[in-house]
């Protein structure tokens, strides 16, 4: 059964998503998209955040530069989408390598305070270098993804690509928590020193876990612009950042299904809490503080609690 | 040359509010090791209080910033009490997610209870500028800058010169030896929450007449109290003083002499090159493992 697990949640996904998007509303399949595109930044922030421990208030700043990438390539040099999303992926790999050699010397909450300031500086470039991002005006008229004649111009035909795209994404993240790299990259989590006695390079896998989550970040930014069709800079600022955090630390840290579940939920609620008008930021605010003190390991982790309560509870006569 | 002038004093004044808000920030890290995120909207609370004491209740000055700086008090306690306690084993992220969380709520709260208008809040020096060398100073500026000299003289004084202040020290430096000592640690630590609300306050309070009372105004601070924090050094006094006076200086003269669209670049700038060069800061302390 073990073995199945990077099986079951995909088809788990591709089937949810499948359902969902004959029997919903189109507002609806708007906010599902949302929370598709997010669930791969913010499984890609599990890699950098769960699995190796950085604490990254950046991740933002890596959503943006692939958005930005994909926006400029096709709207100023009229690639096609296709092209375009595996190049913002790669120069956003570029860029978290070029900052990751520096910065992962730091850590905890020096590393948060870097990664904030790096993020508040690029929405502030993002802002102010007008002729390349039009500034606070941003970059529109971005095209539709399509295949031949069958554009992805819909919610509904979007959502069949996000789920797709969003099942590679966990399959691959299952595999990758399973294997060999996966496994170092916990090691360096859970102790940095123990870890390098063992004979593994510290830098190397923070790098390359810094890497695989601004990969991620960057097929999430890419499609974020041609869902939207539309980028400005506050949709990269680093609040958003503070919110793939906050999804990631309420689905349950460290598992792909958290990551999930924390941000399909983080996009649905406000649309639950709308009864409650102005008042919704402020109820939000309170939840997330009720769920860090009294539900620790987020919604997953309660899932496996109360499993385990259960079985005990019929080990013991 | 007036221009000149009249750049610093200005600079020095914000610098002195980014200033007070990094000595609450670094008191509360020392004491608790809690790297607190809602640090700008502690100010932005102080703001409202004065907002709240003079304009809404009509409290005459001093009353009023009286009245504003014990709300400050107690909601510094209710922070220690809501807030750090439930956390205080938790993990770093848990810690930083949990502040933000905080920093949510009242940001929010604020916008329910005054709305998304900004509001002026009076100088009890409103309308008096001083003339030197051409520049037009406006009297609250200088006053900033004396009130927050005068404030540090005293934190030195409580932290250096009064038992109170170095049980505080004590908590700060090592929290079970302070326990074993028979200090009682809970107090000085309510104490540390309470003291960096008050400072808070005081900034708010300065900050008011000079910027519109705006409840978006604490992420700005914030972000600026953390620039200067890591400028100076990380948990450091002297460090959060004079990261605080850099870093109000840079955003006004580099506003005036270099890019007004990049200002606020500069500060992040220099806040990651330090963090690469220099991670101790200008005043390098002991870098503490906790929080």
């Amino acid at each position: 059964m073990r073995r199945y697990d990077s099986l079951f949640l995909p088809l788990a996904i591709l089937l949810l998503g499948g359902l969902l998007s004959f029997v919903l509303t189109d507002y609806r399949l708007r906010l599902l998209n949302i929370s598709v595109i997010s669930a791969i930044a913010v499984i890609g922030f599990n890699v950098a955040f769960g699995l190796t421990g950085l604490i990254s208030l950046g991740h933002a700043a890596f959503v943006g530069m692939g958005a930005y990438t994909l926006a400029i390539l096709t709207t100023s040099l009229g690639w096609s989408g296709w092209l375009a999303i595996p190049v913002a992926i790669v120069v956003t790999i570029g860029f978290a390598a070029l900052i990751g050699f520096p910065l992962l010397r730091l850590r905890g909450h020096y590393l948060a305070l870097a990664t904030l300031g790096l993020n508040v500086s690029f929405t502030i470039v993002l802002t102010n270098w007008v002729q390349l991002t039009g500034g606070t005006n941003g970059i529109s008229n971005i095209s539709d993804l399509h295949l031949g004649s069958f554009a992805f111009n819909s919610e509904q035909r979007f959502l069949w690509l996000g789920v797709m795209f969003l099942a590679v994404c966990a399959a691959g993240a299952v595999l990758l928590q399973k294997s060999a790299l996966g496994r170092a990259m916990m090691a360096v989590r859970d102790d940095e020193i123990a870890a390098r006695m063992t004979g593994i390079d510290v830098t190397r896998i923070k790098i390359t876990a810094l890497c695989i989550s601004a990969a991620l970040a960057a097929l999430a930014g890419s499609l974020f612009a041609t869902h939207v069709r539309f980028v400005a800079p506050e949709d990269f600022s680093y609040a958003h950042s503070i919110v793939y955090l906050a999804m990631l630390i309420v689905g349950g840290e460290g598992t792909v299904a958290g990551a999930i579940i924390g941000a399909a939920l983080l996009t649905f609620l406000p649309e639950w809490l709308r009864f409650l008008g102005n008042a919704y930021l402020a109820f939000f605010g309170l939840m997330l503080l009720a769920i860090l003190i009294f539900l620790p390991t987020g919604l997953v982790g309660l899932v496996a609690r109360l499993r385990g309560r259960r079985e005990q509870g019929g080990a013991t006569p | 040359m007036a221009d000149f002038i009249q750049l610093l004093v200005n600079g020095l004044a914000l610098g002195s509010v980014y200033a007070l808000a990094a000595i609450g920030f670094v008191i509360v890290y020392s004491a608790t090791g809690v790297v607190n995120f809602a640090a700008g909207q502690f100010v932005m609370f102080g703001t409202f209080a004065g907002v709240a004491m003079l304009s809404n209740l009509g409290l005459s000055l001093p009353v009023g910033y009286a009245a504003a700086l014990i709300a400050m008090a107690g909601f510094g306690a209710l922070f220690f009490a809501a807030v750090y306690m439930p956390l205080r084993n938790s993990p770093v992220a848990t810690v930083i997610i949990g502040t933000v969380a905080v920093s949510i709520v009242m940001q929010n709260a604020a916008l329910l209870g005054f709305g998304s208008w900004p509001f002026r809040l009076a100088s009890p020096l409103d309308g008096i500028t001083f003339d030197i060398a051409g520049a037009a100073i406006t009297a609250h500026a200088a006053m900033v800058v004396v009130v927050t000299g005068v404030l540090v003289g005293l934190i030195w004084l409580l932290f250096y010169k009064t038992a109170l202040g170095i049980g505080m020290r004590a908590v700060a430096q090592d929290t079970e030896a302070a326990l074993l000592m028979g200090l009682n640690v809970n107090v000085l630590l309510v104490l540390s929450w309470v003291l960096a609300a008050v400072l808070a306050g005081i900034a708010g309070l300065l900050l008011g007449p000079m910027w519109f009372a705006d409840v978006n105004m604490g992420d700005p601070i914030a972000l600026k109290a953390f620039a200067a924090t890591i400028i100076g050094g990380f948990g450091s006094l002297p460090g959060a003083i004079a990261g605080g006076l850099f870093v109000g200086l840079t955003e006004l003269l580099g506003a005036s002499y270099i890019s007004s669209a990049y200002k606020d670049l500069i500060a992040f700038v220099v806040m990651i090159l330090f963090l690469l060069v220099r991670p101790q800061g200008v005043f390098g302390e002991r870098i503490q493992d906790r929080g």
